[in-house]
């Protein structure tokens, strides 16, 4: 059994940032927690990644930037399809919350596919989704992007029988 | 987003640098990480500890047992908060909004979207 640390989730942000999202998390209501149980070995798992760094294949229409630029509380909701290969070389990553150079140098210090890729090869997972997502994870309004961009990344993932998901926000 | 996907029929886990607020909303499992926004899976070019960091997530996955369940990762990230945040070349636009309209600060306290920015 893992050990576990107690996590400073306030470490590396500003006093003011810290305190927005000090308050955030405590006006979060209590909810029913959904859950799947995990009911097969990991080695036969198909594993999907999904990041809130706005990543879009450059070939892609990129995320609508002016949305938050006119409007500072909302974003663009829509998500986009990153296939397993993709790389630093073929994304632009559009958050404008966090600073980009790090995964324009290696894509994997967010979105580990790599990593993933590495772990399908000596077996410790089944499989490497064809697909994975991105959106925009800087929002005040959380309904317009579930409702614009669950749906698909709901199906997408259901269609490559994916077993797990690993969420990284940024 | 999680919570939909889990509800969808699919185990999930977040691997979340502010594993306060990912915890709030109420996230089948969670494994929190002590590491500087942009890089939360590890340093550009260190393949090995990003690894070292990805099996652990997955193996928190297979390893909670509840909803809700949080563990913490051990890594600790090499750089002070000071040397690993570098301002960024663009204000986000909220700040920017802030800086000029301070009473809609509270309104940010609290998530609340001023009536003339609320979408339909």
């Amino acid at each position: 059994m893992m050990m576990t640390k107690t996590i400073d989730s306030y470490r590396f942000l500003d006093g003011l940032t810290a305190r927005v999202l000090r308050n955030w998390a405590a006006r979060e209501p209590k909810r029913q927690i959904p859950w799947t149980p995990f009911s097969k070995p990991l080695s036969e798992c198909t594993v999907a990644l999904i990041s809130s760094a706005a990543i879009a294949l450059k070939s892609d229409a990129p995320f609508d930037l002016e949305i938050e630029r006119r409007n500072p509380w909302i974003s663009d909701p829509s998500y986009r399809i990153l296939p397993r290969t993709a790389t630093e070389a073929d994304v632009n990553i559009y958050h404008l919350h966090i600073d980009h150079k790090f995964a324009e140098q290696d894509l994997d210090c967010i979105f580990p596919l790599r990593r993933l890729a590495e772990l399908e090869t000596s077996g410790e997972i089944g499989h490497v989704a064809p697909h994975h997502y991105s959106y925009m994870g800087y929002t005040c309004d959380a309904g317009r992007l579930l409702e614009q961009s669950l749906p698909g990344i709901i199906q997408g993932l259901q269609e490559d029988a994916v077993d797990a998901v690993l969420l990284i926000p940024v | 987003m999680q919570r939909e996907i889990e509800a969808a029929g699919m185990a999930t886990i977040s691997l979340a640098n502010i594993p306060e607020l990912t915890a709030s909303v109420g996230v089948p499992r969670l494994a929190g990480i002590e590491y500087p926004f942009g890089r939360t899976v590890g340093m550009p070019g260190d393949a090995q500890g990003q690894m070292a960091v990805v099996r652990l997530a997955l193996q928190a996955l297979v390893e909670i047992e509840h909803p809700g369940g949080v563990r913490g990762l051990p890594f600790e990230w090499p750089e002070s908060p000071k040397e690993a945040n570098a301002p960024l070349e663009e204000l986000p636009p909220i700040f920017q909004y802030l800086r000029k309209h301070i009473t809609k600060v509270r309104n940010f306290m609290n998530r609340d979207i001023p009536e003339e920015f609320r979408v339909s």
